[in-house]
């Protein structure tokens, strides 16, 4: 067995780890919040990878969790938001309620508008932050077992949860009273962590994010290096032969579902305390589609290579949108990158960096040439 | 308990009216490997899908140590202990060759039992004896996909041989291996011979005298003859229906 320290993957999280925490050093806030947002959508490279390198199932509709998440924690801190304390109520009140409550009606949360009281648990932080896991996870659980339960694989799974994503857009958006519909929700306050204010712009607020990060790809890694994480994989290769082996297949695949929810669902939450909005473009097809575009190029088969294409290609399009000359250009220069990246680097960057650390430690065989040449 | 790992009582079934299999009865002892030998369609894929649950017989029991486990669905047949190897091998392409094993060693089903890391000296201590008798000591970190065909049916009889069955059935281990692959083959399965009962269909009569001790020869779904090498490769009737004009001791 290869001893932990000279397992080069471990120091590739360490050093990853190093780099995120010395970050702030260079002291400028506004790319630390733009960063912290990107390590949300890393958490989201991390969550596809989990789902879709490790089961082989391809969930097109990623943005339905990251969108719970991202609702469950924008309620609370709408109503912890001035604009909240102003509508002449005793309790905060969201101020679209007013714009949308019928005349005459009470300006409590309980009544203001249909289906108002369901926002009367979330006037606690703590609910929106369980809530943001949970809503995801019961989600994912239960279309896990309908979904798996009947033996779908493969390209419908794509299809449903693409389907399925654009109907929770439609839902989300036709709720306007409860939801503030198109506009989403915005002017919200800062979340309050054991006394401290989580300004987005502060670095308290990035270490809180980091260690996030580094809390959920530590225990993604822990997770697939399982017995039950290696029995992932084998469902992935053939899920006859696991049957025959006596596993329980759909449950296996439901469980690592609902824990790339719950992901995406943490990163939903986070998103919202830098981003200060959520809105129904959480759930836009493009932005279920970039999570998949991020995971390919990192490397779908390695959780901190697809986080960390994911945070890159972001870095870049910020970089690239913002330079004078490539205003026009950027968003063709990251296609340009993710077809390269696909014909040339099929397993991502993680793949790549894979084979060059083989290569390196001298632990690096070509078996596929090999095997051509005995032929 | 029957002394016989597995039996056969006037095992049959048709399709129509044509019988594929009519009155098979074998006995086979434990530890003991035994050869299925016959002509194309003389019933031998059959036979096996009848014990292992594939097909449902029409007559006849076959036993388990004496315990009928006749028309069983497929899972409760290999849960029971009839390990099968089918022609066309199925691997775990993207795990490595140890994973591969590992997995297959399964004690608990569900996802919740195996929510941990490492496993038991007892555990790793096996999956090593096993990749060493199918002879993958070397390719133990290789992913499952990239390897020959030949060393994929090793691999695969690796992930038998783990589940540690009461009887393996093997339709043709050697089809499509190379004359050094086949002999490869032959050792490994020389070297169970005595600890793991055996059923093997096979048409490489090479390679049948080098592992079988006894042949049942089946001819038009019915037991022809039954014997040594010897006794079976002299065997006029055997001759006449099976080998045919086709020298035998020429292979």
């Amino acid at each position: 067995m290869t001893s932990l320290l000279t397992n080069y993957r471990i120091w590739a999280y360490l050093l990853f780890f190093a780099v995120l925490l010395a970050l702030p050093l260079t002291g400028d806030d506004f790319w630390l919040n733009r960063v912290a947002k990107y390590l949300c959508f890393g958490m989201l490279g991390a969550a596809i990878a989990l789902t879709w390198g490790y089961a082989g199932v391809l969930n097109l509709g990623q943005g339905l969790f990251f969108g719970l998440g991202a609702y469950a924690m924008a309620m609370p801190l709408k109503l912890a938001s001035y604009t909240s304390l102003q509508q002449g109520s005793d309790q905060p009140v969201p101020d679209f309620m007013l714009w949308n409550a019928q005349p005459g009606a009470s300006t409590d949360l309980c009544c203001i508008t249909p289906g108002s009281w369901l926002w009367i648990p979330f006037q606690s932080q703590w609910f929106g932050v369980a809530m943001a896991i949970i809503a995801p996870v019961i989600v994912a659980t239960l279309l896990g077992r309908l979904i798996f339960g009947q033996r779908i694989s493969g390209v419908f799974v794509s299809i449903i949860t693409l389907a399925l994503v654009l109907l929770a857009r439609l839902l989300l958006v036709d709720a306007q009273p409860l939801t503030n519909g198109f506009n989403g929700l915005t002017d919200l306050g800062y979340f309050n962590l054991f006394g401290t204010e989580l300004d987005p712009y502060a670095v308290t607020t990035y270490y809180v994010i980091t260690i996030a990060l580094i809390v959920v790809l530590v225990l993604a890694r822990l997770l697939v290096a399982t017995r039950a994480g290696t029995v992932l994989q084998a469902t992935r290769d053939s899920q006859t032969r696991a049957l025959y082996l006596g596993y329980d297949v759909p449950a296996y695949q439901t469980f690592f579902f609902a824990v790339s929810a719950a992901i995406s669902g943490l990163a939903g939450m986070l998103y919202v305390v830098v981003a200060e909005f959520a809105s129904p473009s959480f759930l836009d097809l493009t932005f279920s589609v970039s999570m998949v575009v991020w995971a390919a190029v990192g490397g779908r088969g390695s959780i901190l290579g697809a986080c960390i294409g994911a945070i890159l290609i972001n870095v870049l399009e910020a970089r690239a949108s913002e330079t004078e000359a490539l205003v026009e250009a950027w968003k063709a220069i990251v296609g340009l990158v993710f077809v390269l990246v696909v014909i040339w680097l099929p397993q991502g960057l993680g793949g790549f960096a894979h084979d060059m650390m083989r290569r390196l430690t001298g632990r690096w065989r070509p078996e596929a040439l090999k095997q051509e040449v005995r032929q | 308990m029957s002394v016989y790992a597995l039996e056969t009582e006037a095992l049959g079934v048709s399709f129509g009216r044509f019988r594929a299999v009519d009155g098979v009865s074998l006995k086979v002892a434990k530890g003991e490997l035994r050869v299925l030998l016959g002509a194309n369609g003389a019933g031998k894929t059959t036979l096996m899908d009848l014990i292992s649950g594939r097909t449902r017989s029409t007559s006849g029991r076959v036993l388990l140590n004496g315990r009928d486990v006749t028309n069983l669905r497929e899972y409760r047949i290999a849960r029971a202990g009839i390990g099968r190897k089918f022609q066309i091998p199925s691997i775990f392409t993207g795990l490595t060759v140890r994973q591969n094993i590992e997995v297959a060693q399964s004690h608990h089903p569900g996802v919740f039992s195996n929510l941990r890391i490492g496993r038991s000296a007892a555990d790793r201590a096996r999956v090593e004896e096993v990749i060493d008798l199918v002879g993958l000591s070397d390719q133990m970190k290789t992913e499952a996909g990239t390897l020959s065909h030949g060393q994929i049916q090793w691999l695969e009889l690796g992930m038998l041989m783990i589940q540690s069955p009461d009887v393996i059935l093997l339709d043709e281990p050697t089809a499509g291996m190379t004359q050094a692959e086949t002999g490869k083959t032959a050792a490994i399965i020389n070297r169970l011979k005595g600890n793991q009962t055996m059923l093997v269909v096979e048409h490489d009569m090479a390679f049948v005298r080098d592992i079988a001790e006894k042949i049942t020869v089946l001819h038009l779904g019915r037991v022809l003859a039954e014997g040594t090498v010897a006794e079976i490769e002299s065997d006029a009737a055997v001759r006449a229906a099976y080998l045919g004009s086709q020298e035998i001791s020429a292979c």
